[in-house]
This record gives C-alpha cells, sequence and structure tokens, in this order.
C-alpha cells in the first residue's frame, strides 16, 4: 500500500510539474481589465489620459553595475527624493549586468516583478516596449521629454506591441563616441596623427598603409567584424533595416559591399592579426600593448589605458568619429524605464524624472572617475562641458564629445546577439577568401531575416 | 484496501517477521518495484541474517528520497518539458506558443547548420574518446610507483583540472596565436617558417579545442586510473616477468584487462563529456564559433537558435537538444555493445 501510495504521489509531482511547465510556457494568458504584458496593474497605468495620483508609497529601482563605484551618488539622490516627498521609501538594487541581463530583466517582468524604475540599454527597451511592461510616457506623461535634447528625444522610440512607436523611455547618460589612435605608430605608418580619417572607407585607407608598412609588427585593428558593426555600417548611411524594421536591408546597399571587400583586402594585406578573426580579445587590452594603431572608440577605455599602460596613454591621440554620410554619432544611451506594472506609478515616474534631471545628472557627470554625457539640455550648456581644461586624451574625449551631444541622436542600430553572430560568420567566411563579399552578405540577409521572423 | 500497515503490525520479534516477510503480501511493493527492490533489499528468503531483517522495506526508499526528488525536478522533468517544447514555437522568454507537429524536426533534418554541429560534435567523440581512454592510464601508469618527489607531479598533472575553464582558454589562447608561444617555438627551431594559424583556421581551431579538452581531462580521469590500478595484483606482473614477459606485454594482457571496467567507465564518461563541448570551442572559437561558425558543436549550435532572448525559438532549440540526447544515447549503447562483443 506504502509503495502503491508513494508512486500515486510521484506521479502527482510528476504531473504537477508538467502542469507547471504548461503554466510556464503558456503565459499571457490573464484577462482583466486592466492588463500590461499579461500582469494585472492599476487601470491607470494604461490606456488613454495622464497618470494621476500621489507621490508616496514604496519603490524598487534598479541599476546596472553602478553600486560599486557610485554608492555615494545614488543614495545622496535617493534620501533628497524621499526628503522633498514625505511617505516615500526607494528601494535600491543593482545587476550585474551581465551577457543574460536583457534575458533576466524579460523574464522578472513576465513574473510581473520588474523594478519600478529601472536602468536599461536599447536592446532590452525594445523588448520591454514590445511587450508592453513599461509605461506610455506619450499618454501617462505627455511633457516628459521636455528637459532632454530634442534630437536625442525624438530618436528614443521603440515599438509597442501594435508596432506604433511610442516613448517608453528617459534618456539618462551615455558615454559618447570618438577615434583613438597611438600616435606614435601612426607616424610610423606615415600617417598625420594631426589628419585622421573622417569617413570610414577612408579609415580603412589609411589601414591599408599601416597594413604595408608594419611588416607584421604592430596592427591597424582587430580583424573579427563583430567589434566593427553595425557601427561602421550605421555611420556610413547604409540601410540596415527596412523602414518598417521587420526585414534587414544591408546587403542592397553596395556600400556594404565596399565595406567587406575593405575589411577583406586589409586582412589579406596583414592590416588585422590573422588570429583575431573569430576571437574573443578585447581591443582595449591590445592597443594597451601598443600593438593596434586605433584603439576602441568608447572615451571610457582612455581611463582604463591611463591606469594600466601610462606609456602608450601618453602617445593616445583623439579625435571626433567619423561622421561620413550619417553626419554625426549614435550614442549608446542609458535609459531610465518606468514600469507599467509598477503598484506606485506616480511614485515611480516622479523618481524617474527626479533622477534624470538636469541637476542630479549634471553632478553625477562631474564625477572624476567617470567621462559620461547627460542628455538634458541645461546640463550640456554647463561650462563644465562647455569650457574644458586640459590637453590631455582625457580632457580632448570630454570636449569632442560634449560638442556633439546636441546633435548625437539614441538612433542606434541594436542587432540581438544572434544577428551579429550570424552576420559576422558570414563576413569572416569573405574575409578568408571563402566567399565572394555579395554572397555573404546575401546570406547574412537571408539568416537576419529567418532570425527576425522567428523571434516577430 | 488492506487494513495491515506497517505502523500497526507488530514489532518483529524474532527474524522472519519483519516487513517483507511472506503473507503480508498487501505490503508488498507493485511488481516492478519488489523486483527492483529484491536487489538491493535481501529478503527474509535471502540467507541474509542480522541488520537487513529488521529493515522496513520502505528504508531504501526514503534513502533514496533526496536523489529521486532531485532527478525528477532537475531531469526527468527538463527532459520531458524540452520533449514537450520541441513540438511548439515556444519563445526563450515565455509568452504565447502554437503546437508545431513535426516542423521543428522537419527543419532540423533539412538544416546544413545542423548537420555541420552534428559532424563536428560527433568527430569530437570520436577523437577525444580514445585518446581520453588511453592517455590518463599511461599519464597514472607513470606516476603510480611511489618515488621521492612523486606528490609533485601528481599534483601538476591534476592542476589543469582545478583551473577554470576561462583561465584555461586563455591559456591556450596566448599559447596558440601567431605569436604566441607554439609558434615562436617552432619558428626558433626552425621547423615552419609561417606561424601555423591555430585560431583561425576551422579545423586547427576544432583540433586545438580537442586538445585543451583532452589536456584539462587528463588528471582527472588520471586518478580514476590510479585508483584502478591498485587492485591489479602485483603478483601477476611478477609472475609474468619471470615467465619473461616484457612491459608492453605486461601492459597488454594484465594491466589493460585489470583496469577494464575502468576504462569503460572513463570511455562512457568523456564520450558525453565530448558530446556537450561549449567553453573550448568559444575560447578559441570566439561566439561565432570559428569563422563563418565552422566549429561549431551540437550544444553551440543549441544556443545560438534557441536561447537569444529577442530572436531565439525555443522550440527547434529544444527539438535539437532531443537530437543530441538521441546522439549521446545512441552512442553509449553502441559503445556498450561493441565492449560486449569484444568480451564475448
Amino acid at each position: 500500500m506504502r509503495a502503491r501510495r508513494l508512486t500515486r504521489t510521484l506521479t502527482c509531482i510528476a504531473a504537477l510539474s508538467l502542469a507547471a511547465a504548461g503554466c510556464g510556457l503558456s503565459g499571457g494568458s490573464d484577462s482583466g481589465d486592466a492588463t500590461a504584458g499579461g500582469c494585472k496593474v492599476d487601470k491607470g497605468n494604461v490606456g488613454s489620459g495622464k497618470l494621476t495620483g500621489d507621490v508616496k508609497g514604496d519603490i524598487t529601482f534598479q541599476t546596472t553595475n553602478l553600486k560599486k563605484d557610485f554608492g555615494g551618488y545614488f543614495n545622496g539622490v535617493i534620501a533628497a527624493f524621499e526628503k522633498a516627498h514625505p511617505g516615500t521609501k526607494v528601494k535600491w538594487i543593482d545587476d550585474p549586468g551581465d551577457a543574460t541581463f536583457t534575458q533576466r530583466l524579460v523574464a522578472d517582468a513576465q513574473g510581473c516583478t520588474l523594478p519600478d524604475v529601472v536602468n536599461i540599454n536599447v536592446n532590452t527597451a525594445i523588448a520591454l516596449t514590445k511587450n508592453g511592461y513599461l509605461l506610455d510616457l506619450d499618454k501617462k506623461a505627455p511633457d516628459a521629454g521636455k528637459p532632454f535634447v530634442p534630437a536625442l528625444w525624438k530618436s528614443s522610440m521603440y515599438a509597442d506591441a501594435s508596432g506604433t512607436k511610442v516613448h517608453s523611455v528617459l534618456p539618462w547618460y551615455s558615454g559618447g563616441i570618438v577615434q583613438t589612435f597611438n600616435t606614435d605608430l601612426m607616424k610610423e605608418a606615415g600617417l598625420d596623427p594631426a589628419k585622421p580619417p573622417t569617413t570610414v572607407l577612408g579609415l580603412f585607407a589609411d589601414a591599408q598603409k599601416v597594413a604595408e608598412a608594419s611588416d607584421g609588427k604592430y596592427y591597424a585593428f582587430l580583424a573579427n567584424p563583430q567589434l566593427r558593426i553595425p557601427a561602421d555600417w550605421q555611420q556610413m548611411g547604409i540601410k540596415i533595416f527596412s523602414a518598417d524594421g521587420k526585414k534587414f536591408t544591408f546587403a542592397d546597399d553596395p556600400k556594404t559591399t565596399q565595406w567587406v571587400e575593405a575589411m577583406t583586402k586589409l586582412y589579406k594585406a596583414g592590416g588585422m592579426p590573422r588570429d583575431s578573426l573569430s576571437s574573443t580579445q578585447d581591443p582595449a587590452n591590445v592597443f594597451g600593448q601598443g600593438k593596434l594603431v586605433y584603439g576602441p572608440t568608447n572615451p571610457n577605455f582612455l581611463r582604463f589605458i591611463q591606469q594600466n599602460n601610462p606609456s602608450v596613454y601618453k602617445k593616445t591621440g583623439v579625435a571626433r568619429f567619423m561622421l561620413d554620410d550619417l553626419g554625426h554619432t549614435v550614442g549608446a544611451p542609458q535609459y531610465i524605464g518606468t514600469a507599467a506594472t509598477s503598484k506606485n506609478a506616480p511614485t515611480a515616474l516622479a523618481f524617474a524624472q527626479f533622477l534624470t534631471n538636469a541637476p542630479n545628472q549634471l553632478e553625477w557627470a562631474k564625477d572624476p572617475n567617470v567621462v559620461i554625457f547627460p542628455s538634458t539640455t541645461a546640463s550640456l550648456d554647463d561650462p563644465f562641458f562647455q569650457s574644458v581644461k586640459g590637453t590631455d586624451p582625457f580632457a580632448e574625449a570630454r570636449k569632442i564629445v560634449a560638442s556633439d551631444r546636441k546633435t548625437a541622436t539614441a538612433d542606434e542600430i541594436a542587432l540581438t546577439p544572434g544577428e551579429l553572430n550570424a552576420f559576422s560568420a558570414q563576413i569572416q567566411l569573405a574575409m578568408q577568401g571563402k566567399k565572394s563579399a555579395e554572397d555573404a552578405l546575401k546570406e547574412a540577409q537571408s539568416k537576419g531575416n529567418e532570425l527576425i521572423e522567428q523571434g516577430s | 484496501m488492506a487494513q495491515h500497515t506497517l505502523d500497526q503490525a507488530p514489532v518483529p520479534a524474532s527474524p522472519g517477521a519483519g516487513a517483507l516477510s511472506p503473507g503480508t503480501s498487501s505490503h508488498r511493493p507493485p511488481g516492478r518495484l519488489r523486483r527492483a527492490l529484491r536487489s538491493v533489499v535481501p529478503g527474509p528468503t535471502a540467507d541474509a541474517g542480522g541488520a537487513a531483517l529488521y529493515r522496513r522495506w520502505w528504508l531504501p526508499w526514503l534513502w533514496m528520497a533526496p536523489a529521486i526528488v532531485g532527478t525528477t525536478v532537475f531531469g526527468v522533468f527538463p527532459f520531458l518539458n524540452t520533449l514537450l517544447v520541441s513540438f511548439t514555437d515556444a519563445k526563450p522568454l515565455g509568452g504565447t506558443y502554437n503546437l508545431v507537429g513535426l516542423d521543428n524536426y522537419t527543419r532540423m533534418f533539412g538544416d546544413s547548420d545542423f548537420w555541420l554541429a552534428t559532424r563536428n560534435s560527433v568527430l569530437y567523440a570520436v577523437i577525444v574518446v580514445p585518446l581520453m581512454i588511453l592517455l590518463p592510464l599511461l599519464l597514472a601508469i607513470l606516476v603510480e610507483k611511489n618515488l621521492p618527489g612523486i606528490g609533485f607531479f601528481r599534483s601538476a598533472f591534476y592542476t589543469p583540472v582545478l583551473a577554470s575553464s576561462v583561465v584555461v582558454g586563455l591559456s591556450w589562447q596566448w599559447l596558440l596565436s601567431d605569436q604566441g608561444l607554439a609558434n615562436t617555438w617552432l619558428e626558433k627551431a626552425h621547423i615552419i617558417r609561417e606561424a601555423i594559424p591555430f585560431l583561425s583556421d576551422s579545423w586547427l581551431i576544432l583540433l586545438s579545442a580537442m586538445g585543451l579538452t583532452i589536456w584539462k581531462g587528463l588528471g582527472w580521469y588520471m586518478i580514476f586510473y590510479l585508483a584502478a590500478l591498485g587492485n591489479v595484483p602485483k603478483e601477476l606482473h611478477e609472475a609474468a616477468a619471470v615467465d619473461g614477459a616484457g612491459s608492453i606485454r605486461r601492459f597488454w594482457h594484465i594491466t589493460v584487462p585489470g583496469v577494464r571496467q575502468s576504462m569503460m567507465l572513463v570511455g562512457t564518461l568523456t564520450g558525453i563529456g565530448s558530446l556537450r563541448v561549449f567553453t573550448e570551442i568559444y575560447m578559441l572559437g570566439g561566439s561565432t564559433g570559428g569563422p563563418g561558425g565552422a566549429d561549431r558543436t551540437l550544444p553551440f549550435y543549441i544556443r545560438d537558435v534557441g536561447l537569444d532572448p529577442l530572436t531565439g525559438n525555443a522550440g527547434y532549440g529544444a527539438a535539437v537538444s532531443v537530437a543530441l540526447f538521441a546522439l549521446t544515447l545512441g552512442l553509449t549503447l553502441l559503445a556498450q555493445r561493441l565492449t560486449k562483443e569484444d568480451e564475448s
């Protein structure tokens, strides 16, 4: 009997776990009056009409990998907010922000436990907006965009469940983008550090000279195409997506073929380390070893070089990024989203706006440990950004990016890891001479389209 | 319903009145369970005396419960779930899904990337397993004797097992790069004129990854063999030596048969392990899995098609996982059959 009971219990456990699997699979079948992404929410959080209600109660606020270095700043902002709004309490959590960040956060959202105020990147903003987990600011806070640089605000829109582009996030800080190079090596290759390239293909033409002069002792940059797409394509003005975002179109543009051919030519000429074609090598490390002419484009990397390779730092030159056909840069913006599933949405929104307001953003940007740029017009107008002192690479980078921030847009093409891998793999084959540039791009595009279809 | 329960049963006063005593058939587990249990718990009819006779029939189940629960929750259930998902178009992040029948499997069989990954995985197993059975054995024989300072070598051979895969991968990158240790030595020794493209040729990446797997596993399986070698009677070696058998002959006729069971175990474990390779390929071939993705193994391919949060297809990923399971099972059974035939 016992045994039979035991088997029955085991069967029940198995059945239950299968049922749980069913639940996990189905999800989103909730049918209430007000739902956001399958979660029951306050009616005020969705639909039309401004968000109203008292600013009070508890909210959670999640940053990405900031607690270690900037605890003092954030605790200060939180304390100031709680003081200005008695009865509120902000619980701050910090996510390490690794490769599975988007996956984990969307899983949180599906479990209806998305933090009320959350720091996200472009990819995550796309995923959360598409599934309706963020407040639609166009409806809930129509004036939210006023403090922000217009170019950035206008371009910070993502498609909701119906495919309509909406404002669902507040722009926060960004790192900016610049050209960095080793001036000694440039001179050795017969290039003038005072005249860095202004177009992407111009960069490749210069790199070809590096290949001819270096004799394998140093290189222009690393070969893995993952390090250059989609940024290079975007600066070249290549249309990567169709207008509705449902198909890739880059292979139809002759400029993309030119780019792949330039990569192939440079790789064959030895302008890039042969073993970096598919490797995980970090360009910052190789640049720091004095083996690369052109370094990473994020100004924050200069601090890494300054700390780890002071001799290379002294030789490092900084210049405006190749604006090329696009005419401006795309800063990889960090965003603040407000959860549509928040139980205290008015408080969450108030905190999101408080955090991203001009004084708070400026205060953080002045921290000597960061090179970040605020998204609000008022903070960019501050003398801190308008009259930068010093001529070291750090100060140069700050000057260049600050002057560019008012025109930079958020139109960053964010490829998913799967798309990036699929494209890179094909371009690697072209670079090895196993495929023509056209064939590789065609194959890359069709694989990319398969992925879009699969994900929609 | 039998009214007797074990709690109500009288405390056994003498051997033979235990829980498994004949006549209390209603207390017995059903047929299959009973057969399984018989091998675990000797019944009163078996000639086993002492404590075994006082053991309750459910005791073994109690001891096994944590393992059964663990296996069910973390093994059986995910397996059944994967099987279920493989017939759907589920997304990695959940949401609604549709049953799509055999679509995922049809797509899989027509997908050249799948076959390439299968080829790589099978090749990996075919090359790595025999080496993994033999090399650690030789290493174990080398360090078996108790010479002064042998502990140092045993530890040294075992160190790669303890090192993290990422650290090992980075060291191998450094070892095999165009300007790395291996190429520099070969060039200095005038064996090669131009660097060997260990990290940019897809075949060489695959072979290098196999080398990494073997190098990292040597110490681990060496320990298996050290234990097994201890059980090979020294007298056999001595007798054979007296009869004039050389060391190679003794290796094949005494050592190998003596550690045969361990060899089978090592073969099965490394076979399963080599079909699951991911990190080695990632560390040496990057996130595309070698140039053009030519070095992707099945687990790598599953990651690519099934796990991307925005464009992945968990259903298709699950179908490939089922294929990987079938392949693992098939190769294991094949290996067992071959060993059996060999024995007979």
